[in-house]
């Protein structure tokens, strides 16, 4: 198996609201190998994006990580000072964000925004930076480079927006990138072409990836392993293909069931999950998906299931599945 | 069943048109401040204004070959376009259109400084305040608050008494309470600016607070600061001739448009033009830069209009 490169241990991040504490990442643990792509799925609210921010330390106030460590290269990055933690960010770790239309500052020509990593981390001087801004462009995409750069963010469309994005990420190579639903605000077609780009970006760079969306389809088409958050907590994770075809939670389960499928028979509806998901501040009782849960049996509302091992690669957190039911259309 | 209409594109032979300028936000402004003439005239004349207080001394040698403080017994309360003269003289026979030039150096300078030393301090606290919140936010906004309470008049009369006015300190008196609302509207700005996603992504690469202040949110708050700056010279230019007038700010023999009006309103039965000049440019000067200031911020947010 392929080196680690980020291992999150037990990352519990809460916002103390003066509602209650949401519990945004509830005990999240995870690694991620280098060169992988590593999917994680799950509803808006079911901390995907907490998680992401987390890794990062840059967790909107009132969020506070409360526990848990995040370990790169056997550093505990929650233990960093604020100082030590900006040579991580944009060095180790960079981070593509959902929305290209505001993550670009709109008074800055894209080249400059582009090669800003490189002047904040290796005070290279401007002409280089610039140069080697223009020649990120070119490598993700952005036809004429040169001219482009010296555009400003309202001349680019969404998708050559969410390029100049992953090329601001990449000037500093990376190991390892977040990309927090890269896909969403773009139309199907640029999808497809930012997709192919962060899969090239995989190959070339070898950048390890967290993609972080809620379509499922992509997470098939791009990760090898993915892991199915739910409320907070990890529910399910696992290889790619035996998850999809294997759920071992009902929550994945029925998220599979609830998408629409251009094989499956067309006269049969499309079955989506019932109710709502939780309040994160006042989480149901036992397992949080019990409500919701077609399969659920008395021990689910008093017990709270780990995850644990079931079947041969899958970790589920589910009592249902762990004492070996398959889970099936009732 | 309709088929596919067949659709010509004209397809540019070269991936990209020739020579398409990128315009930058501040050239766009720019561009529609430029349309805009009731704007550029005011723009005139207060660059008229400022060229004026920096060459008084050459264009009094040129124009008026007098010197501002150049008594003439004998020739008192001259009416204007009297030889030598061109806006007569006042009550101790000194030529009017030379004190007038002079006096715009005190209108300009303590205007120009005054909105200086405002906008600097109010942009740090507000950029301050609004990037970081929380406390740092409410305890300096709670300062804004009081600043703004206290009843800038009787600030001015104790300042006036405790400090001795000229130029400097009579702007910074002044400033010392506009940097209030400054502070406030870009705070507003920044808490608005700071929200959006390139904040977040310029944390994310790393970026220190101190970069992400003044590269990131400063060029985008930089337009309220612009606009209330232009605005809040033509207040200062007010404040500080009223100032004067009530004997509180610079005072004879330096001639200023404030206190010229004060001497005029003594010998206003004597010479009704003394008290017409100095009016007209203080008239014109506050017009001028809320005009301009108007412009400015129209030229900014098109959707404003």
């Amino acid at each position: 198996m392929a080196e680690t490169v980020l291992e999150v241990r037990n990352l519990t991040t809460h916002f103390k609201t003066p509602e209650g504490v949401v519990k945004a990442v509830d005990g999240v643990s995870f690694e991620l190998h280098a060169g992988e792509t590593l999917g994680i799925v799950g509803e808006s609210g079911s901390g995907k994006s907490v998680t992401a921010l987390s890794v990062m330390r840059l967790v909107p106030r009132p969020g506070q990580i409360v526990k848990g460590e995040v370990r790169l290269k056997n550093r505990d990055l929650t233990s960093l000072t604020e100082a030590e933690m900006q040579e991580i960010r944009g060095v180790s770790i960079a981070m593509i964000f959902q929305d290209p239309m505001t993550s670009l500052n709109p008074v800055f020509r894209v080249g400059w925004q582009v090669a800003e990593p490189l002047f904040v981390h290796q005070n290279m001087d401007r002409i280089r930076a610039l140069a080697e801004a223009d020649k990120m462009l070119g490598r993700v995409g952005i036809p004429n480079p040169k001219e482009r750069a010296r555009d400003f963010p309202h001349q680019f469309s969404g998708g050559m927006r969410q390029r100049a994005m992953i090329a601001m990420g990449l000037t500093t190579m990376p190991p390892v990138l977040i990309a927090d639903e890269p896909t969403t605000a773009l139309d199907v077609t640029i999808q497809a072409q930012i997709l192919e780009l962060l899969r090239n970006v995989n190959r070339e760079f070898g950048t390890a990836t967290i993609l972080i969306t809620h379509n499922l389809g992509v997470v098939a088409g791009m990760c090898k392993r993915v892991i199915v958050m739910y409320a907070g907590k990890i529910v399910e994770s696992g290889p790619t293909a035996d998850v999809f075809a294997h759920p071992k939670h009902p929550y994945t389960w029925a998220l599979l069931k609830s998408i629409p499928r251009l094989d499956a028979d067309q006269r049969q509806p499309l079955r989506p999950i019932e109710g709502i998901p939780p309040d994160l501040i006042d989480l149901p009782s036992g397992c949080s998906f019990h409500p919701r849960c077609p399969f659920k049996i008395e021990r689910c509302k008093r017990d709270t299931p780990s995850l644990i091992p079931v079947g041969d690669t899958q970790i589920a957190a589910c009592w249902v599945t762990q004492s070996g039911v398959e889970l099936k259309d009732a | 069943m309709i088929s596919p209409l067949p659709i010509e594109v004209d397809l540019p032979q070269e991936s990209r048109a020739p020579a398409r300028v990128a315009r930058s936000y501040w050239q766009e402004a720019w561009g529609r401040l430029r349309q805009n003439s009731i704007g550029m005239v005011a723009g005139g004349v207060l660059v008229f204004f400022v060229l004026v207080a920096i060459f008084a001394p050459l264009l009094a040698a040129l124009i008026t070959h007098q010197n501002y403080q150049t008594l003439d017994l004998t020739n008192t309360f001259a009416p204007p376009l009297s030889p030598n003269h061109i806006l007569g003289t006042d009550d101790l026979g000194r030529d009017e259109l030379t004190r007038l030039l002079f006096g715009a150096r005190v209108s300009m300078g303590i205007g120009f400084l005054a909105v200086f030393v405002a906008l600097t301090i109010g942009a740090a606290v507000g950029l301050v305040a609004g990037f970081y919140g929380g406390l740092i936010d409410g305890l300096l906004m709670r300062f804004v608050d009081i600043i703004l309470a206290i009843p800038a008049i009787f600030l001015f009369i104790l300042m006036a008494i405790l400090f001795k006015p000229n130029t400097v300190t009579l702007a910074l008196i002044i400033a010392s309470v506009g940097w209030g609302s400054i502070a406030r509207l870009v705070r507003g700005e920044v808490l608005s600016v700071r929200s959006r996603d390139f904040m977040v992504a310029g944390a994310a690469l790393g970026a220190r607070d101190s970069r992400l202040i003044v590269r990131h949110l400063l060029p985008n708050v930089m337009h309220v600061m612009i606009v209330f700056g232009s605005l809040y010279l033509g207040q200062v230019v007010l404040i500080e001739a009223a100032l004067d007038f009530l004997g509180l700010g610079i005072s004879p023999p330096t001639p200023s448009w404030g206190n010229m009006l004060t001497n005029a309103e003594t010998f206003f039965f004597h010479s009704r033009t003394l008290a017409i000049f100095p009016g007209i440019t203080i008239f014109l000067t506050v017009l001028a830069a809320n005009l301009f200031g108007n412009a400015v911020r129209d030229a900014f947010d098109p959707r404003l209009r």
